[in-house]
């Protein structure tokens, strides 16, 4: 019990550390040169490098990240299944692609979006793809079979975005390509704002729930006979989810394998499944997973920038294909 | 005598379309009720809607007195646990953390367990004999242990009522044993009403202290186990064949 609690305490320490030092990284490294001292001072003085560009940039890989992997947690919840997550459910572009239709409309009518109705149409888009995948889980009851169906979903809406975009006049689509690609690049201070309004609400109410998440564990039947309201609770998690994975895409585009891969680690470093430890835990992982992938996304080939879903599929996929190996043999993931 | 926990008034249970009709029967603490009767005769159905997972259709259930429609999920939860044919795929939880899901009703907000909590916990592993697996993983321990750990879970639910749908169907002989006989000290001991559905007509007979018999959806026969298991009885129950029924059961013994 006691090496337990030690265990847990090492665990985060270790992942609160890690995500201090790569938002000092990420504020430290770019493609403008500054000395570690200047970085400091500029964080004090309001330099425009560190204050307009890297740090907005750095606390947005860090939310989001956190969104996306508590997004991810809250779904694997939900369908009892550690591979289901917001980008193999098609959650994610359900929302590029409403995003993008609301860009374009709004730029016809010659008006730019805001950030809340930027999140306001993701969050549509992201329940509109949860609402098919429950239609469809209500008909078959195999998760395996509802992410193959999720990642159609990702499909036909990312088809369906590249449409719209190949035919929108080019003056409105400036940053849509760029978005639709997914990337933490461009992000403001004011969409900063937003998101830090957003995500440590949804999170906290995540957290609230940890009781009956906790209870859930067993499975619907004997969560209801101890006495949780599992209607609610699954609505809870529905919305939640949706309302996370809602915010990454609007601020930031799809970014793929997040949701199952900072779960699953963090799962593994603690060795419980406790939501109280897993839910903050998740956070700080998703968070720490973010931020290393913006940063290789942003220096591996600088000045060329990658996407930040080119770098999270290549360190998150094969988290992906070791759970479904794992479950192949029979363990338990 | 003790008090009647559970009385079950007309009940009509099933899928939207009623699958068990006019069902009655009472069960006072201390007592366990065995359910007998044919696959699809509606058994677990009506399990299921005492249980409070199915709504029921028609009828009256009353709980330590109080009608099941008038109890919250949690207020329900105190007075009546269950243990499901479902059996759960945990990810990285201990049989002591399945266990305590039970005192889910009795914790707070986060569902930190108070000193009493924890007991109830203890207590519970170790009527149901399964201290020792505190720190397994349940999903690393064999069917037979599994059941028990859920039996714990049940019982540190601390119920007036337990429901038990087919509980021994997937033990060896070894276990079908260890398990009923704890389920008969619990009910002795803390004056629970215990309701189960069993396959196993030698064991039930030696477990019941009434069986109802359910069929086509309603209650066939009830009585005390020497009413119920004897050869008129069960081979109209079960559709056996006058041949079959010899072949296999020799008298005063059955398979």
């Amino acid at each position: 019990m006691r090496r337990l609690k030690f265990k847990t305490a090492a665990v985060f320490a270790g992942l609160a550390a890690l995500s201090l030092v790569l938002l000092g990284a990420n504020l430290f490294i770019g493609s403008v040169r500054l000395s570690a001292v200047e970085t400091v001072g500029g964080l004090f003085s309001g330099d425009a490098i560190i204050w307009k560009i890297r740090l907005p940039r750095a606390v947005a890989a860090i939310l989001l990240g956190g969104a996306l992997a508590l997004s991810g947690y809250l779904l694997q919840t939900f369908f009892n299944n550690p591979i289901a997550g917001p980008f193999v459910l098609g959650v994610s572009s359900g929302a590029k692609l409403a995003v993008a239709l609301t860009m374009i409309a709004a730029a016809g009518a010659g008006r730019a979006l805001n950030s809340f109705s930027t999140v306001a149409a993701a969050f549509a888009g992201s329940m509109l793809s949860l609402g098919f995948i429950l239609l469809v889980s209500r008909k078959v009851g195999r998760v395996s079979l509802l992410v193959v169906c999720g990642v159609m979903i990702g499909y036909i809406c990312s088809a369906a975005t590249d449409f719209a975009v190949t035919f929108a006049g080019d003056a409105d689509i400036v940053n849509l390509r760029d978005w639709a690609m997914g990337s933490f690049s461009g992000t403001d201070m004011d969409s900063v704002a937003v998101m830090a309004a957003i995500v440590p609400a949804a999170s906290v109410c995540a957290f609230l729930l940890s009781k009956p998440i906790g209870a859930y564990r067993l499975g619907e039947g004997y969560a209801r006979s101890s006495g949780v309201r599992v209607g609610l609770l699954r609505a809870a998690l529905i919305i939640l989810s949706g309302l996370l994975a809602a915010c990454v895409t609007a601020f930031a585009g799809p970014v793929s394998f997040v949701g199952i891969a900072a779960p699953h680690i963090v799962r593994l470093l603690l060795g419980t499944s406790k939501p109280t430890v897993l839910i903050p835990a998740c956070f700080l992982g998703g968070g720490i997973f973010c931020s290393a992938c913006d940063l290789v996304a942003r220096t591996a080939f600088a000045p060329t920038e990658l996407g930040i879903s080119t770098v999270t599929a290549i360190f998150g996929a094969p988290v992906v294909i070791g759970i479904m190996l794992r479950r192949k043999r029979g363990e338990a993931v | 005598m003790n008090d009647v926990l559970v009385s079950v008034e007309n009940l009509s249970a099933g899928y939207g379309k009623p699958v068990a009709e006019d069902v009655d029967f009472a069960v006072r603490g201390g007592e366990v009720l065995v359910l007998i009767g044919p696959n699809g005769g509606g058994k677990s159905t009506l399990l299921r809607t005492l249980a409070g997972e199915l709504k029921k259709l028609g009828g009256k259930v009353l709980l330590c007195g109080i009608d099941t429609d008038r109890l919250s999920p949690k207020e329900r939860a105190k007075r009546l646990s269950v243990l499901l044919t479902a059996r759960p795929r945990t990810d990285r939880m201990t049989c002591r953390e399945v266990v305590e899901t039970g005192r889910y009703p009795y914790t707070g907000r986060f569902g930190v367990l108070s000193r009493d909590d924890k007991n109830a916990v203890k207590r519970a592993l170790e009527l149901a004999g399964v201290s020792e697996l505190s720190d397994c993983d349940f999903s690393r321990i064999s069917d037979g242990q599994r059941q028990r750990v859920m039996l714990a879970r049940a019982v540190c639910q601390e119920p007036e009522v337990m429901i038990l749908d087919e509980p021994t169907s997937y033990l060896d002989i070894h276990h079908k044993l260890i398990f009923l006989d704890s389920l008969q000290t619990l009910a002795k001991e803390k004056s629970v009403a215990v309701i189960l559905s069993m396959h196993e007509l030698d064991l039930a007979e030696k477990i019941a202290d009434r069986a109802v018999c359910i069929k086509d959806g309603h209650v066939f026969r009830s009585g005390t186990p020497d009413e119920i298991f004897k050869e008129e009885v069960l081979r109209e129950l079960f559709d056996l064949p006058d041949e079959l029924y010899k072949k296999y059961f020799v008298k005063g013994k059955s398979l």
